[in-house]
């Protein structure tokens, strides 16, 4: 006869089994496969297929497809990718590029009329081009044979080639019949893309990861893995989770999470500058920062060094202008050495307890992380002692980007002062569209309407110089007067990094802005 | 029965207008829209470029003329494009979330609902014992622990730690389906979900029990002789389920909420993932469908429960 105890051993025998639900063990790809977390963190840009409307991710686009010219893997050079080589002429207004002899990954040639395609498509802003203004100095594109290509140009541009490695080829054999209005809500991109990389596209499974096989014939050789996946991750976190379970091999990571794989023997640190200086900048449509003196005192205000030392672990430079780069810095600047007294005295001089006395200023700011609000708190704090009382604001980067880029009667007093990032090399002309009056909105993006005359105008003698050997000469007239005039408060250039499983063999990754891209050769990657 | 649920679906229908409009304004309020998460703050584009992608998105017309284009074609099937991932159309794409939610909710709901009945009556039927304490304890654990804890605990414990089951996402990426592949990515994110509520379950079914099990029909039962495990299984449980039933029913809104958190966590391709994706890249045609959607589902399943009652408890008519 069945009582309590009865029912109560059945109940608990059923809780039992459920329990002790067998775990199917996790299943392994089939072939040699690298999966990694390449469109994590800042370089990456998932679930964009498409390359003309492609900002960042990089580093995955190459690995299917490929542009004319790229960055070599420090980041130091151009070098030619699609392009055999290349030459400019002396009045720096016509590019010649000679192509390779290679395929599309359906057997197509690739031919110079591919490459005047995709320049006509990216030149157009019907296609949803992100890339439209950049191209601007181009005039015309010739073909005179099939393996040459001539960019006549407006105007010298001593960015061109630096866009032109971010611009991905198309074939025109597969995209000639769709009207240019159609592309970006295209499915061809994310279902059937031909490129000319080592790797061909094998399938996207929504919003969860893409598949590539090797191209048997890609001209670099057959690439020495059969599968790439590229995981997408809600956050950095969660890739970081993936990473330490063994389930892919390589991902962008967060410095406090880099610092925890250090001297762990199954992975490698690669750490590596992020070319993105960031900046504190003062809106200068608000009155707190019309004299020099005030913006003067708050760099000496924030021990830079200190912050480098304890909040980053040394892995920043300080930056005393846009840029750290050594070739564009010249010697004599001032550096700002932390010292309150000085800055307390600027004020005094400024009149500061007139312009704004202790009233709160809002700092906004789109950076969300830890280090960041670390970073923040201590900037705080010592402007906090020289009398500035600011009030940092996170947002979220749409909501940072809605404030500052808003055109109809902007609210100034919801951005007197930013903390944000710009990215200022491997081409130092990237720091251009946020300082130069020209950059003005809506024309560019110099959202601190930043108007110095003579700042501009060094801007545009860089820019337009047609004098290889000046050119550095004209960077450094630029920082010269960045570091006198402060239409920014640099602080630093801080590093990035990624973390690779030791199985990866030949493993190539570097933390460029955008991810890149740069010559990392998917071709050679190999598992062991 | 029916003239009831009409009733309550075209109140659904109502309901849900009114949320299109709710979200649709709010969305609109919310600062920053789907160009101005497309910008990458440190490589920026110039406002000009931005208004020229405004305008193809047709975002610089006025709220009511985008409203009203945006119903007429959602009353046609047509719920637009996701604009994040460059024109993907937001019905499939939202629809092909619902599988995986559901599956994770419903197996998450399964074994809480089964583990929380069981361990409430086994907790009521032995009132006291030592048995009773260590259950309404670990419940009290369960109840009090934070979802974003036990998730970020459980996935560091069997996922990082001990390489039991997979950090995140519902299949290995690029190996064909098997049941034990999704098996094994499943188990963990649903025992997960499952822990907060199955303590709740059990509290309310072991107190409800309890209470019934003191009722005069009870007793009569066993007066006469009825074995003590129908008793309890059939006289006294299905009595003892109804408020057990309305809690379920009630808590399938805080369930989505849960699994949206759970989502994130997991990296599980799900309703949650897609609509905190879709809010943090302002992606507006994708949230309104998937909020819609949700929507639509919670309707339907506090419908459904009221339905449950009247075939649980004969004495119920809903047609009332």
């Amino acid at each position: 006869m069945m009582n309590v105890k009865t029912v109560s051993r059945g109940l608990m025998l059923a809780g039992l089994m459920m329990g002790a639900a067998v775990l199917p063990g996790p299943v392994l790809a089939q072939g040699k496969t690298i999966t990694g977390g390449f469109d994590v963190g800042p370089g990456g840009f998932p679930k964009n297929f498409n390359p003309l409307a492609a900002t960042a991710g990089f580093t995955w686009l190459t690995t299917y497809y490929e542009p004319l010219v790229i960055y070599n893997a420090g980041l130091s050079k151009i070098e030619g990718d699609l392009a055999s080589s290349y030459s400019l002429s002396p009045d720096q207004k016509t590019y010649t590029f000679k192509l390779v002899k290679t395929s599309w990954q359906d057997g197509a040639p690739f031919t110079s009329a591919d490459v005047k395609f995709t320049l006509d498509l990216a030149r157009n802003a019907a296609t949803g081009s992100v890339f439209v203004a950049r191209l601007g100095a181009i005039a015309d594109v010739e073909t005179p044979d099939d393996q040459t290509v001539i960019l006549k140009l407006k105007r010298p541009d001593s960015g061109l080639l630096s866009t032109l490695t971010q611009v991905m080829m198309l074939p025109k054999h597969a995209l000639a019949d769709k009207a240019p209005a159609s592309l970006a809500t295209s499915s061809w991109w994310s279902t059937k893309p031909i490129g000319t990389g080592p790797f061909t596209f094998s399938r996207y499974v929504t919003d969860q990861y893409v598949e590539l096989s090797a191209n048997d014939n890609y001209r670099g050789g057959k690439p020495k893995v059969d599968h790439l996946i590229n995981r997408y991750f809600a956050n950095a976190a969660a890739a970081v989770s993936a990473l330490r379970a063994g389930e892919i091999q390589f991902t962008y990571v967060e410095p406090d999470d880099a610092r925890t794989f250090a001297g762990k023997p199954n992975f490698r640190v690669i750490e590596g500058s992020s070319y993105v200086v960031n900046y504190i900048g003062f809106n200068q449509k608000v009155d707190l920062w019309k004299d020099v003196r005030v913006r003067q005192a708050v760099m000496y205000a924030i021990n830079r060094e200190a912050i480098i030392k304890s909040l980053y672990g040394g892995a920043a430079k300080a930056a005393q202008c846009g840029y750290v780069a050594p070739q564009l810095v010249p010697s004599g600047l001032n550096d700002y050495a932390y010292n309150p007294a000085k800055a307390k005295k600027l004020l005094a001089e400024a009149g500061w307890n007139k312009i704004n006395g202790s009233k709160p200023i809002t700092w906004l700011t789109y950076y969300g992380s830890q280090q960041a609000a670390n970073v923040m708190a201590a900037i705080q704090s010592m402007l906090a002692q020289v009398g500035i009382n600011v009030v940092p604001r996170v947002v979220d980067a749409p909501t940072y980007n809605g404030i500052v880029y808003k055109q109809n009667n902007p609210d100034w007093s919801a951005f007197p002062m930013v903390y944000a990032g710009l990215q200022d090399g491997p081409n130092p002309a990237s720091i251009n569209v946020g300082l130069n009056k020209s950059q003005l909105p809506p024309a560019g993006a110099n959202i601190m309407r930043v108007q110095f005359n003579d700042l501009s105008a060094a801007f545009d003698a860089a820019l337009g110089e047609t004098d290889k050997t000046k050119v550095d000469a004209r960077w450094q007239d630029v920082c010269r007067l960045m570091n006198k005039e402060l239409p920014w408060g640099t602080m630093w250039v801080a590093n990035r990094y990624g973390v690779a499983s030791k199985k990866l063999v030949n493993f190539v990754w570097t933390p460029a802005p955008a991810g890149g891209p740069f010559a990392d050769h998917p071709e050679q990657w190999d598992i062991k | 029965m029916l003239t009831y649920m009409f009733r309550r679906l075209a109140v659904g229908l109502a309901m849900l207008l009114a949320l299109s409009v709710l979200v649709f304004i709010l969305l609109r309020l919310a600062p920053g829209d789907p160009v101005a998460a497309y910008i990458n703050p440190s490589a920026p584009l110039s406002p000009q470029a931005l208004a020229e992608l405004r305008a193809r998105l047709g975002l610089d017309q006025p709220l009511p003329v985008q409203y009203l284009a945006w119903l007429r074609a959602a009353l046609s099937g047509n719920f637009g494009y996701s604009i994040q991932r460059g024109g993907v159309p937001v019905l499939p794409l939202v629809l092909g979330r619902v599988g995986p939610t559901a599956l994770l909710m419903g197996t998450g709901l399964v074994i809480a609902t089964v583990t929380g009945i069981a361990t409430g009556i086994l907790s009521a039927v032995r009132r006291n014992s030592s048995l009773d304490v260590a259950l309404s304890a670990v419940a009290s654990l369960g109840i009090s622990s934070p979802a974003f804890l036990t998730a970020l605990l459980g996935l560091y414990v069997f996922a990082v730690k001990f390489h039991v089951a997979p950090a995140g996402g519902m299949l290995t990426p690029g190996v064909p389906f098997s049941l034990g592949d999704l098996l094994a990515h499943l188990i963990l994110p649903a025992c997960l979900l499952s822990l907060g509520y199955a303590a709740m379950i059990m509290r309310y079914m072991r107190s409800s029990l309890l209470e019934v099990l003191n009722q005069d029909y009870v007793r009569t039962a066993r007066a006469k002789g009825v074995r003590e495990v129908w008793v309890i299984l059939k006289h006294a449980t299905r009595n003892a389920l109804l408020p057990v039933i309305t809690l379920i029913g009630s808590t399938i809104g805080v369930a989505v909420g849960g699994a949206i958190f759970l989502e994130s966590v997991f990296n599980w391709p799900g309703m949650g993932l897609l609509l905190v994706d879709a809010v943090s890249s302002r992606d507006y045609p994708v949230i309104m469908c998937a909020t819609l959607i949700t929507g639509a589902g919670v309707i339907l399943v506090n419908l459904l429960t009221d339905l449950l009652y009247a075939v649980i408890d004969p004495r119920i008519q809903v047609s009332k």
